[in-house]
């Protein structure tokens, strides 16, 4: 008896060795890709980092790099703008993308082909996007300007102005991101349990009341997820505003990924860029989390 | 043998073919360097690509060498370099440097100077100096032939022309323009908007207005620093001159460009001469072949070209913006030495004027004042022959992308009318000096501008 129970008890015990054993690749895994990657970029942070005689020389300068950071006059306007862009663009993207997938979803017929023509935009490489797109905004032989003046309209100042900049940016990311919110909620909406609606309508709610009362809070698990996603995304922004205005007229596209590349890639300042992206990863998550207590501020409410 | 390699030798022949006729082939022969190591280069995808493809499909043929060409975005090209030149192993044997890059590649000690390669090497006399770009003093920090190392050639020297509309200016009365102050007054009666814009430069934050600009702030006597070669970094950027220049820049653009001039890059310059909407612009040289080709132009054979106008006190400035090639010096000996064959060739009177046949901008003088000068199609060669009594190289130091960066945005914002130019140039003048004194440089500054 007593055997069997050593036995049952060392059997346990190698596998739960085995068990924590097995683990060992993916935290390998892990760590070499994702916690090497963070550490190094930590250690760049607090650095500057200069080449001669082709070897890399490594200064520890943590409180100079702080120093330029508080000191770095363009990084204001990039964070107004950005913060604008985000909240802008995730609000619009999320309203309407909803919009659409309840509309969709609610089609008797051609569901599929509407389904395949939303998310085309998706499909398209950001690079295609913003020169695409600026040619459709060139004052001189842009397609929208073109209409005006054919309609009689004065020609429009789209990425010139720095009043309108942003704004035509934005429009371009909502164009281009629409389709992904709309893709996730879409999926939901068509996962939602059908004998619920078709109560709700026996008992007389109006469509409205089906989409405020039953539909939305049904929803929100995926509202959440897209919201995230989108949020993440919008804060990474760079391709399509590079090629459309690089940041300009003045500071007036100026976003915060672009100021980055700049230090980084075009200054060539390592240690300042890797400060400088952490500055951005700590930003992203603080607005989430603002985001989530106003979330559950509003539920409780 | 693929579709390319026979695309190359047959391009090769042809203009072997067309090149025996000349009085100058049979005279000069292309330099012959043996049988070398097959070798890469990184290459920038720019309007002058067509052309250097088809020499290196000429050397090929012409050598048996072989060269393979890594064809790059602009965008893309400095992080290559970058990554190759840092991994220990360069995939490249030659590459091509922006002229701004070359500073950080020699002062991280990545490169080969060519003499190491081989201490016969020596540029022909002919070659245009490019402002000394290729030479490199380490202790001094600076780009001179006098204690200096020769790291560096120039494939392509670009240089901005003041190209205009040779029909519109004779219909108008007006002579081309020898001043800036002149360009105004002929714009501003040129301009018709939105059918014509009387001249069109750079107004986009960056590179674009900086460069553009620069010129114009030469002729007009300002400076960024007082006297980088000689290591004295005061900051003269916000001088009155420089401040004259700046009103001058804005007027020409906002008086007459088309309403976007605040965004305007090199393609939509190109764009807006190309499609006969502008009467005169400030364009690099490298652009003219595609003004002259019907598939892309409305305007061929209409562009002239002059030398960029003089400022106020009559002296004329241009910006040197040139393509360098670099051997980095962790490749095998023997690619080395193959590219710097490749360059011997390269450099040699013929294949020089077969780069200029082709549409490339040869680098030697005597290309410029050969026959070739009186083609049609390289009308533009006199103006920018005369372009390089004046054209030179500027923010030559190891902050000079910061100091780029700063100016691109200021004076952007100065031009659409975010800060006055006095402001602008104050806020620019502050902040290179803070960055001059961060590495230690002996900087100063001037009393600033009223705002």
């Amino acid at each position: 008896m007593q055997d069997a129970l050593t036995t049952l008890l060392l059997s346990a015990l190698a596998n739960r060795t085995f068990r924590y054993w097995s683990l060992l690749p993916a935290v390998l895994l892990f760590v070499a890709l994702t916690l090497y990657p963070l550490v190094n970029l930590v250690r760049m942070s607090v650095s500057t980092i200069e080449f001669a005689q082709g070897v890399e020389i490594w200064r520890f300068t943590p409180r100079a790099n702080f120093a330029q950071l508080l000191a770095d006059d363009a990084l204001r306007p990039a964070l107004v703008n950005t913060l604008v862009f985000v909240v802008v663009s995730v609000t619009i993207e999320m309203l309407i993308g909803l919009a659409l997938a309840i509309a969709v979803a609610g089609l008797a017929r051609g569901k599929t082909w509407a389904r395949t023509a939303m998310i085309l935009p998706i499909l398209v490489p950001p690079v295609a996007i913003g020169s695409m797109w600026k040619l459709m905004y060139n004052y001189d032989f842009g397609i929208f300007n073109q209409a005006l003046v054919a309609l009689g309209a004065a020609p429009v100042n789209w990425l010139g102005s720095t009043s309108l900049a942003l704004a035509s940016v934005i429009v371009v990311d909502i164009w281009h991101w629409v389709p992904f919110v709309f893709l996730i909620l879409f999926a939901a909406v068509e996962g939602l349990p059908v004998d619920l609606i078709e109560a709700a309508r026996v008992d007389g709610a109006t469509r409205w009341q089906i989409v405020w009362r039953i539909m939305i809070p049904l929803l929100r698990p995926a509202i959440v997820v897209a919201f995230l996603f989108r949020t993440i995304l919008a804060f990474k922004v760079f391709d399509e505003v590079f090629l459309l205005t690089s940041g300009g007229p003045g500071t007036a596209t100026e976003l915060i990924n672009l100021h980055l590349y700049k230090v980084f890639f075009e200054q060539n300042q390592l240690g300042y860029g890797a400060l400088l992206s952490l500055a951005v990863i700590a930003a992203i998550v603080a607005f989430l989390l603002v985001a989530q207590r106003v979330t559950v501020a509003v539920r409780a409410s | 043998m693929d579709l390319m390699t026979m695309m190359r030798a047959s391009a090769a022949a042809l203009m072997l073919a067309g090149l025996a006729t000349t009085p100058a082939a049979a005279q000069k022969p292309f330099a012959d360097v043996g049988k070398q190591a097959p070798i890469t280069i990184l290459v920038a995808s720019t309007p002058w690509y067509p052309a250097f493809e088809k020499v290196v499909g000429l050397y090929e043929q012409q050598t048996g060498n072989q060269i393979k060409l890594d064809t790059t975005p602009f965008g893309g090209m400095l992080e290559k370099a970058r990554n190759a030149v840092r991994s220990g192993k360069s995939p490249y044997d030659l590459m091509f440097l922006d002229t701004q890059w070359t500073i950080e590649f020699y002062e991280g000690g990545f490169l080969a100077p060519l003499k190491e390669i081989d201490a016969s090497f020596d540029l022909p006399k002919e070659v245009l100096s490019y402002g000394d770009s290729g030479w490199w003093n380490a202790q001094k920090r600076w780009r001179t032939p006098d204690g200096g190392k020769l790291m560096a050639y120039t494939v392509l020297g670009n240089v901005q022309l003041l190209y205009y509309r040779a029909d519109i200016l004779k219909q108008a009365g007006i002579a081309p323009p020898k001043t800036w102050a002149d360009v105004l007054t002929a714009c501003t009666k040129l301009t018709d908007p939105p059918k014509m814009y009387g001249f069109v430069a750079r107004g986009e934050k960056g590179n674009g207005i900086r460069y553009d600009w620069h010129s114009v702030m030469l002729a007009e006597g300002g400076s960024v620093v007082k006297d980088p070669a000689a290591g004295d970094y005061t900051v003269t950027i916000n001088s009155p001159q420089v401040k004259a220049a700046l009103d001058l820049y804005t007027d020409l653009l906002k008086k007459c460009g088309p309403p976007n001039y605040g965004t305007l890059g090199q393609g939509d310059v190109i764009q807006l001469l190309s499609t006969g909407k502008a009467a005169m612009g400030d364009v690099v040289t490298a652009a003219f072949a595609s003004f002259e080709d019907p598939a892309k132009s409305a305007v061929v054979g209409k562009l002239e070209t002059v030398a960029l106008p003089a400022g106020r006190g009559g002296a004329s400035g241009a910006v040197v913006g040139n393509w360098n090639a670099v051997v980095p010096k962790d490749v095998p000996d023997s690619q080395k030495k193959a590219a710097l064959a490749f360059t011997r060739w390269f450099l040699s009177y013929d294949a020089q004027r077969a780069f200029a046949q082709a549409g490339g901008i040869p680098n030697r003088s005597d290309v410029y004042t050969s026959d070739l000068a009186k083609e049609s199609k390289l009308r533009w060669m006199p103006a920018y022959l005369e372009t390089q009594k004046f054209a030179r190289q500027e923010l030559g130091y190891a902050e000079g992308a910061q100091v780029e960066q700063i100016l691109g945005l200021r004076l952007n914002q100065a031009v659409i009318g975010e800060m006055s130019s006095g402001k602008a140039l104050n806020t620019a003048a502050k902040e290179i000096q803070d960055l001059f004194v961060k590495n230690g440089r002996k900087t100063g500054a001037l009393p600033p501008l009223p705002e």
